[in-house]
């Protein structure tokens, strides 16, 4: 394992969101590049609305993340990538998502949510490589809300920071997904592609 | 296509769910039978047998507790039948009568229970740790570390289970249920049938004449399990220094990542015990003694720690043994955390702190969804009671119940607790009490608790929150259901009559998105005393979904005349709906069309879904 060099990503969103779906697909991207993965995730009452957190891991043993551990940050709403950010390393990879869904003492109007802005600050005190895209705009226009995960798991594989690119995953899409879901998933890649080169 | 976990296809490697593999490693030992009572992070083991048994070779049920999953699992093995039995933690607790005695009985033909234990309440209400039940019960422990090894150790404690006629505990932690990770499959045979009871009653029933034997035998087999514990390929040396390590279960994994990122995987000595119980003495004493300093990594109590301490005073040793006295007690490590007190024994500086400032971010708590009918029926029992009465809560998706506004849960000690619990608060102190527990809750441990409250004449109501299926742990069938997600249930059992079958005489059904008549029954129920039931029976939405195939027709909308008082989100709090422009409005999309805010304000409508 050794010889691997270590990658480590740390995934969060809402749960109902894909986040667990989007996990997956990614660990067997790794996996179909021969590389040695683990993946985390923690998902206990997450789907009544609660922050899912996930990890996938290259060339670790563990399958949990520490504070400042993580190379690449993947946050599939905002407010939650913001949350996330003492996980990130120092100059790390961070791609999130600008699209909002507040929590529910927010929508009650009871407490207010970081803009954008502020969500971006914080980032940049972090690190300058950083994407953000309207994931589920893109989502959407690709055919379905939750595509806009993989967009966002195309954008993190055109980056760079990953052994491999694109293709990969869209490997991974024609190998693992159910044929029915495989054309949005693939055109949502390529928007997700076409929007951090935008 | 046969599901991959079922096929004999040796060589071939799949990414899988720790819990995943644990079916795949029964499968690969040829199981038998499977009982269990789902439990997070238990369920997807259960959840994945149920799923796949329309082509499994084994016999798979659901049973209504935990302590009769571990009886059924009990009588199959006497029977010959290689059994798995699956449970969380705390569902030990209730299986805890069985499962000593068992200990003493044997297990014929195999049986590995496992528990899983969940270091940080993800989603637990304590975080207690089961290898300790192993000592008391005297019963073997594996420990896996990843999703291979999930596999292997399930597969190997079966066989292993079946050669020493002895019940083994697989004792996993969240962690390790829900990592995924490469398992690379073995053969999987044909299971066969079930070799049949034979009857030997001086070895099957412990009347105390019998016991006394037993017990001798059961304290020589774990001495054959010691024997092979030191020979076992899953307890090994890794590396070479002075300073050594020992570690369990998930630990292992933070020590390796801790070792190689802090580059002194060359410098430490390490001993992994994947079979940690009963302890391997030759091999640890070796260890012991071939180091100068020992930090023992193990999630919760000082249970390796305690063995090796008491090996060591035996032997004489006076190195130093540390653990828990550098090391928490209570939740989960990190790589971090393990790391840092590896380089400070190493005389390394300490991997450098975060530096990164956040703001105070809302919370996100968990909250019961949009068109819940936990919601309807919380709303009318406040309405009802208000602050008055003591709100005793019980364990599923309605203890959420507990966030304001709601706030319908008071106390709660442990599957259905509420009642008898419930019973206690209202003989002690003579305080109204409203009990709430939902219907597989209900089945588990609630049928004793109605039993209990006639019988001792309580004043009590009791509230059944029947939602048609367990919706907690992810929608697993109970004896209450009508459908499931593989088929129909062939024996319903009702709610209604099994109360009035317990003697409860004052009885009432209702629809708890219907508020008028929801109030009225529990206004009627108020004015009563003694043993009463509300039984508030509308499924759970996702549920409907996803096996009746059904949504609402209509969602809610908030017309122009809302006065912006907002009634409807201060009180019922629905995920569906926001503050927009200094009005209320309802997310469509979220919305699951129960309509209930309906009921609470005239400025809500109905209009159809998608229009
Ligand atoms: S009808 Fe009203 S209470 Fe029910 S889900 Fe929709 S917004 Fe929520
Ligand atoms: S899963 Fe079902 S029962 Fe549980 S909170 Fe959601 S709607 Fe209610």
């Amino acid at each position: 394992m050794s010889d691997t060099k270590k990658i480590r990503i740390f995934m969060t969103g809402v749960g109902g969101q894909g986040t667990l779906t989007a996990t997956t697909l990614l660990a067997q991207t790794v996996l179909s590049q021969g590389l040695p993965v683990t993946s985390g995730e923690i998902h206990g009452m997450a789907q009544r609305g609660g922050v899912v957190e996930s990890t996938v891991l290259i060339g670790c043993k563990s399958p949990k993340l520490g504070i400042g551990e993580a190379d690449i940050l993947i946050g599939f709403e905002p407010m939650e990538t913001m949350r996330a950010l003492p996980y990130l390393k120092k100059g790390g990879l961070v791609v999130s998502s600008i699209e909002f869904m507040p929590p529910l003492s927010v929508a009650m109007g009871k407490q207010t949510c970081p803009t954008i802005d502020d969500i971006k600050k914080a980032v940049s005190a972090c690190t300058d490589k950083a994407y953000y895209m309207a994931n589920q705009s893109i989502g959407l226009q690709a055919g379905a809300v939750q595509s806009g995960n993989v967009a966002m798991l195309g954008a993190v594989c055109a980056a760079g920071d990953l052994p491999f690119g694109p293709e990969a995953l869209e490997a991974a899409i024609k190998a693992n997904l159910p044929a029915k879901l495989q054309a949005v998933n693939l055109k949502a890649l390529e928007l997700g592609v076409a929007a951090l080169n935008a | 296509m046969a599901n991959p976990l079922l096929g004999d296809t040796p060589g071939d490697t799949h990414l899988l769910l720790g819990n995943e593999a644990i079916v795949r490693g029964a499968i690969e030992a040829g199981v038998q039978v499977v009982s269990c009572y789902p439990g997070t992070p238990s369920s997807e083991v259960p959840d994945t047998f149920y799923r796949i048994s329309p082509e499994g070779k084994y016999y798979f049920e659901y049973s209504v507790n935990e302590k009769v999953a571990l009886e059924v699992a009990g009588g199959a093995t006497l029977a010959g039948a290689l059994t798995l039995c699956t449970m969380k933690h705390v569902g030990v607790n209730v299986a805890a009568d069985p499962l000593l005695t068992l200990c003493y009985i044997g297990a014929p033909g195999g049986l590995v229970l496992l528990s899983a234990d969940d270091p940080g309440c993800h989603s637990s209400q304590n975080e207690q740790d089961n290898r300790i039940y192993a000592r008391i019960a005297g019963m073997p422990v594996l420990e896996p570390a990843s999703a291979q090894e999930a596999k292997d150790m399930t597969r190997d404690g079966l066989l292993l289970s079946k050669k020493h006629n002895s019940p083994l505990l697989l004792r996993t932690t969240t962690r390790v249920n829900h990592l995924r990770g490469a398992v690379k499959f073995g053969p999987a045979p044909d299971p066969g049938k079930a070799e049949g009871f034979k009857r030997n009653p001086s070895k099957f029933v412990p009347i105390p004449a019998f016991s006394r034997p037993m017990h001798l035998a059961l304290m020589e087999r774990m001495e054959a399990l010691r024997e092979e514990a030191e020979n076992s390929q899953y307890n090994f040396v890794t590396g070479s220094g002075e300073y050594g390590i020992v570690c369990s279960g998930i630990s292992r994994a933070y020590v390796a990542d801790a070792l190689e990122n802090a580059g002194l995987s060359d410098r430490v000595s390490v001993l992994e015990l994947g079979f940690s119980y009963p302890l391997p003495e030759n091999k640890c004493l070796d260890f012991l003694k071939s180091v100068k300093e020992v930090l023992v990594v193990e999630e919760l109590e000082p249970v390796v720690e305690n063995d090796l301490r008491i090996l060591a005073q035996k032997n004489g040793l006076s190195l130093k043994i540390s653990g828990k006295d550098v090391l928490p007690r209570n939740g989960e490590f990190s790589v971090t955390m393990v790391e840092n007190i590896i380089r400070e024994a190493m005389g390394e500086a300490p991997v450098p702190a975060c530096e990164c400032t956040l703001p105070e971010l809302p919370m996100r708590p968990p909250n019961l969804c949009a068109g819940c009918p936990h919601r309807g029926t919380y709303f009318a029992a406040k309405k009802v009671f208000g602050d008055d009465a003591v709100y005793s809560s019980d364990i599923g998706c309605y203890t959420l119940g507990i966030l304001p506004p709601l706030q319908a849960a008071d106390f709660l000690i442990c599957m259905g607790s509420s009642i008898s619990a419930g019973g206690g608060v209202a003989r002690a102190s003579g305080q109204t009490v409203v009990a709430f527990i939902g219907d597989s809750t209900f089945f588990h441990s609630g049928l004793t608790g109605v039993a209990n409250a006639v019988f001792n004449s309580h004043d009590i109501l009791i509230v059944v929150l029947d939602n048609r299926t367990t919706a907690m742990t992810g929608h697993q069938p109970n004896p209450g259901v009508d459908k499931t997600v593989i088929g129909d249930n062939d024996h319903p059992l009702d709610i209604e009559s099994a109360v009035r079958g317990l003697g409860v005489t004052e009885v009432r059904t209702v629809n708890p998105f219907n508020q008028k008549k929801t109030l009225a029954a529990f206004e009627e129920l108020k004015a009563l005393s003694g043993v009463r039931v509300l039984i508030a029976k509308e499924p759970c939405p996702l549920f409907t979904r996803r096996v009746y195939k059904t949504v609402a027709p209509q969602v809610a909308y908030v017309a122009e005349s809302c006065t912006g008082r907002f009634e409807c989100l201060d009180r019922l709090a629905c995920p569906a709906m926001y503050k927009e422009g200094g009005k209320a409005a309802v997310n469509p999309i979220l919305c699951n069309g129960c309509m209930l805010c309906l009921q609470v304000c005239g400025h809500i409508k109905a209009k159809k879904r998608g229009s």
